[in-house]
């Protein structure tokens, strides 16, 4: 994961020299914008938060990313993350992928219960995040936009030799995936931002 | 977890790397090198004595040490004394100067390195199915270091690129170099930049396979289950490609071994040539399966939920020639599972209703029994299915939600 996230920090350097701008999210472009501490919409519109302080978003890049998922972070990608699924549709994927590639991420189905979108988070993980060991801490039942979801905890070693924690708080409403999911260093991180995460749970409304 | 950032693969950097450092080696197909030409090139307790060889060993216990503190690392001592009894086995005259260490990464991998430790992925122990196939890719191994086909390629790269200092090859790019099939995980932070240093020959892979049939025949391994090993690898790279809609990779401009079709046939030349009429061999399946009868869950748990059906499936239909049992079954239905294509659930709650039914079933069978007999509508045969889960696991990290569903 980390490698990719470097992948992603150098991707966003060449973009920011590129354009010559400042690249705070106020003026020029950068891969990040700032989350003012205020309603947002997240993903494709269907869900809104309140960051409880200023958070960063990655802007979306057309026609790679998947609209209803959106990803903020606090310290950078490979310390910490929160990502956003909001009101994801029967059979569409968490990430694009190229369909010869040998692994895949599975699709998500409307039918799936909390062990089968952990499941399908799991092999997210592996497939795309390189994490080599995955360990569910507690999957149970837990209240989320008004309806029955589920709260998964699970830590998870990656191929930089680091582990993470992330709780992942969803529920399926009308056949759509409503989910939110902190990931983290398990060493501080996970610790520090996980009130956050909570705060921005609790503060989750569901539109359309 | 940063989804977004997943979207640039670490396969686009891993080919990247591997282009960047495997440009050698490439060549004609090389001529099948003879068992009995191999003869190890060093004694027991070998030490480097020329100075560029000093440096490199130096740089390889710094290596080590990371290697052997590594997250990645199985702490296993029961895994790790087998491990060390087999190269002790097939080793040669080094054998009781290798170490080897087994790291959790689900790919099919070993690799050896100049000062004499071994790392051995996972994967391979999943992929084995008895002693003599894993004996022979650590016979393999140990012909590289008996060879000296380290310092060979080290300083023959040296000869190439002008490169006067181990520390600017270390600051090189990770690649394709050493092992046999390097997946994904070639970035690893120290392998894949140790790995970069050594490229070795099609040549040299050619005296490796020689001289690990040789060391095989010598310990009573039939020979003929390294060329099995190749067979596997093929059946299974076949089946993954075939499934996405793909042609296998047949070994290309930057393939420093021989394609696998080219080596199976060899390993097979070689084995029949060794094989001695009359002389009693042992594969030793037997204590293989006994000894990572416990890991053997956690291996294929790695591999399946790499959702790679075509392979997946391959590898347990592979184990199964064996015999199945219940944690086979259960890992096919999870092969549908995530492969989750119309009437693969149908699929997967069959393999989980056989599974259940042997005697080994793991309790995770029980409970995706359980749940495709809720999602079925049958509540009661779900409840016994949950019941039996939570009997087998009182601890299950789940044990919250499926009481929920119990009612």
């Amino acid at each position: 994961m980390k490698l990719l996230t470097n992948v992603a920090i150098l991707a966003s350097a060449a973009t920011l020299s590129a354009c010559g701008t400042l690249g705070t999210g106020e003026y020029g472009y950068s891969d990040y914008g700032l989350v003012r501490v205020a309603r947002v919409s997240v993903g494709d519109g269907q869900m809104s938060v309140v960051a409880p302080r200023p958070y960063n978003r990655h802007r979306r890049i057309l026609f790679s990313d998947v609209k209803d998922v959106e990803d903020w972070t606090l310290n950078g990608p490979i310390l910490d993350g929160i990502s956003f699924v909001s009101g994801m549709n029967d059979n569409r994927e968490l990430i694009r992928q190229r369909h010869t590639a040998d692994q895949q991420v599975p699709r998500f189905r409307s039918n799936m219960t909390p062990p089968e979108i952990a499941a399908m988070l799991e092999s997210l993980y592996r497939v795309k995040g390189g994490a080599v060991d995955l360990r569910t801490l507690s999957l149970q039942p837990r209240p989320f936009l008004g309806a029955n979801g589920f709260q998964w905890d699970y830590e998870h070693l990656d191929e930089d030799e680091l582990w993470r924690r992330g709780r992942a708080v969803g529920a399926v409403i009308d056949g759509k995936l409503y989910m939110i999911l902190l990931d983290a260093a398990r060493s501080h991180y996970y610790d520090a931002e996980l009130p956050d995460f909570e705060a921005i749970v609790a503060s989750a409304e569901r539109h359309g | 977890m940063c989804l977004r950032c997943v979207e640039v693969t670490r396969r686009a950097m891993l080919l990247g790397g591997a282009a960047a450092a495997a440009s050698i080696g490439t060549g004609a197909a090389q001529a099948r090198i003879r068992p009995q030409d191999m003869v190890p090139l060093i004694g027991p307790g070998f030490k480097p004595t020329d100075r560029d060889e000093m440096g490199l060993w130096k740089e390889m216990e710094r290596a080590e040490e990371e290697i052997a503190g590594s997250n990645l690392v199985i702490e296993d001592p029961r895994l790790a004394g087998y491990l060390k009894n087999v190269i002790g086995t097939v080793g040669g005259p080094a054998a009781q100067d290798f170490r080897i260490y087994l790291v959790r990464i689900p790919d099919f991998n070993a690799m050896m390195f100049p000062s004499g430790f071994a790392v051995v992925f996972s994967g391979l122990l999943l992929r084995m199915r008895n002693e003599a196939q894993l004996a022979g890719v650590i016979a393999h191994e140990s012909g590289h270091f008996l060879r000296r086909h380290m310092i060979r390629s080290w300083r023959d790269e040296r000869r190439k690129t002008d490169l006067l200092a181990i520390g600017s090859m270390l600051a090189g790019i990770g690649g394709a170099g050493a092992g046999v099939y390097l997946g994904d995980y070639v970035q690893l932070a120290q392998l894949g930049t140790l790995l970069s240093l050594f490229q070795y020959s099609r040549g040299m892979e050619a005296e490796a396979d020689a001289m690990g049939a040789k060391l095989m025949e010598q310990n009573n391994y039939p020979p003929v289950e390294m060329s099995n090993v190749w067979q596997q690898l093929i059946g299974e790279e076949n089946a993954s490609a075939r499934y996405r809609g793909k042609h296998r990779h047949k070994g290309g401009l930057f393939d420093t071994h021989p394609s696998s079709d080219a080596r199976m046939a060899d390993l097979r030349a070689d084995a029949l040539e060794l094989t001695v009429p009359g002389k009693v061999y042992d594969a030793r399946r037997e204590r293989y399966l006994s000894t990572i009868a416990q890991i053997r869950p956690t291996l294929l748990d790695d591999q399946v939920k790499l959702n790679d059906p075509g392979a997946s499936q391959y590898l347990i239909d592979t184990l199964a020639l064996d015999g199945w049992n219940g944690l086979l079954r259960f890992y096919e239905g999870e092969v549908w599972r995530l492969r989750n294509r119309p009437g693969d659930d149908i699929r997967a709650d069959q393999s989980y209703a056989a599974a259940v039914v042997y005697p080994d079933a793991p309790a995770d069978a029980w409970r995706w029994h359980g749940i495709s007999l809720m999602k079925q509508g049958r509540s009661a045969e779900a409840k016994a299915a949950f019941t039996r889960y939570l009997t087998m696991k009182p601890d299950a990290p789940d044990a919250a939600w499926v009481r929920q569903m119990m009612g």
